[in-house]
């Protein structure tokens, strides 16, 4: 027997100015089950929302208005103000150049989204969010999920304990 | 504290305590999973190519959202980028426009079919990309990338076209190159 996974038993939140772009998540959202979802167009409105509702996942577009996607989820992970530091945050966007992953991974994504994306893509990111919650890492330099995605054999000494 | 051992004869020194580096790891918060995942409702974790064809029809549906608002949004851009060309003072605002159009149409061209779309976006985003304004062979570079944008939509060129359209976006980068600087 397969392993499902109901989206009726989440809550989404979509901050993507851009009306087509949200229409679209919010479509596969719901075609998968998904009852809860709220849209916003602006990082402030993502910030009320997640001080009055229980989100449980953030689908975020990287460029905003006013504030960007990075400074939402940097003040999302490392603002004392910040309504849930462990909120996964999935993160869209069509800058898709490696500096900008990983400029997004060191501030805390838990997943990468390039556009344009298709619907297999942003059911993969869904997935993972779900059924691979990661442990969170604190570090004085970083707040997030843990950045190794992969096991690989290592022979150095662990740093992450140690110092060296 | 060393001391000297018996056996070997020597002084032996105690280990250094290892210093703890600060790194705080804090358990996986499994109450999505534990919430959403089970083997009776929902979707697969795997989908059948099947469900993803139908997954992929849902984002389908805004296609012809997409060729409509993104039309009118090409002809709204292009207004500003001529009206830029006879007044200085309108050119930061069409560049502004002309950015954000860009950026749109990258990022949704490819996934409704228009790669090609999504190609020339990317051209004209790199060409706007942090002017804050141009010149008046500037603004005439975008507004062929935005006449081009519209041809392919007019047109519905799904894919990423012939020799003919692959050319016009090679032709499109040499312009941006050749017409690159100043960049103010």
């Amino acid at each position: 027997m397969n392993a499902k996974i109901d989206f009726s038993k989440i809550s989404f939140l979509i901050v993507d100015g851009d009306k087509i772009s949200a229409q679209v998540v919010y479509d596969t959202l719901a075609y998968l089950g998904a009852s809860h979802i709220q849209r916003v167009k602006t990082p402030n409105d993502a910030f009320d929302v997640l001080r009055t509702e229980k989100i449980d996942i953030v689908i975020c577009e990287w460029r905003l208005h006013g504030m960007d996607g990075l400074e939402f989820l940097d003040v999302m992970r490392n603002s004392t103000s910040s309504p849930n530091r462990f909120i996964p945050v999935i993160m869209l966007t069509a800058h898709s150049e490696h500096r900008y992953v990983t400029t997004a991974r060191d501030l805390g994504i838990t997943e990468f989204l390039a556009k344009p994306f298709n619907a297999k893509a942003l059911y993969s990111r869904l997935v993972s969010v779900i059924t691979r919650p990661r442990v969170f890492v604190n570090t004085g330099t970083y707040f997030g999920p843990d950045r190794r995605r992969r096991q690989v054999e290592f022979d150095g000494p662990d740093r992450r304990s140690l110092d060296e | 504290m060393s001391h000297f051992d018996w056996g070997s004869g020597a002084i032996v020194k105690p280990e250094q305590p290892k210093k703890k580096k600060n790194v705080q790891i804090i358990p996986a918060q499994t109450d999505l999973k534990r919430r959403a995942v089970n083997f009776v409702k929902g979707f697969d974790i795997n989908l059948s190519p099947e469900q993803l064809e139908e997954l992929e029809q849902v984002v389908q549906r805004s296609s012809e959202t997409f060729v409509r608002d993104i039309g009118k949004d090409l002809m709204e851009c292009r207004k500003t980028v001529i009206a830029g060309l006879g007044d200085k003072s309108k050119r930061p605002e069409a560049i502004t426009a002309a950015g954000d159009l860009a950026y749109s149409v990258k990022a949704l061209g490819g996934t409704f079919q228009y790669p090609l779309m999504t190609q020339i976006a990317k051209s004209m985003e790199n060409f706007v990309g942090e002017r804050t304004t141009a010149n008046e062979k500037q603004l005439l570079v975008i507004q062929l990338h935005i006449d081009s944008l519209y041809v392919i939509l007019a047109g519905r060129v799904t894919g990423f076209g012939s020799t003919v359209e692959q050319a016009t976006v090679a032709a499109l980068t040499k312009l941006t190159e050749r017409y690159e600087d100043p960049r103010e």
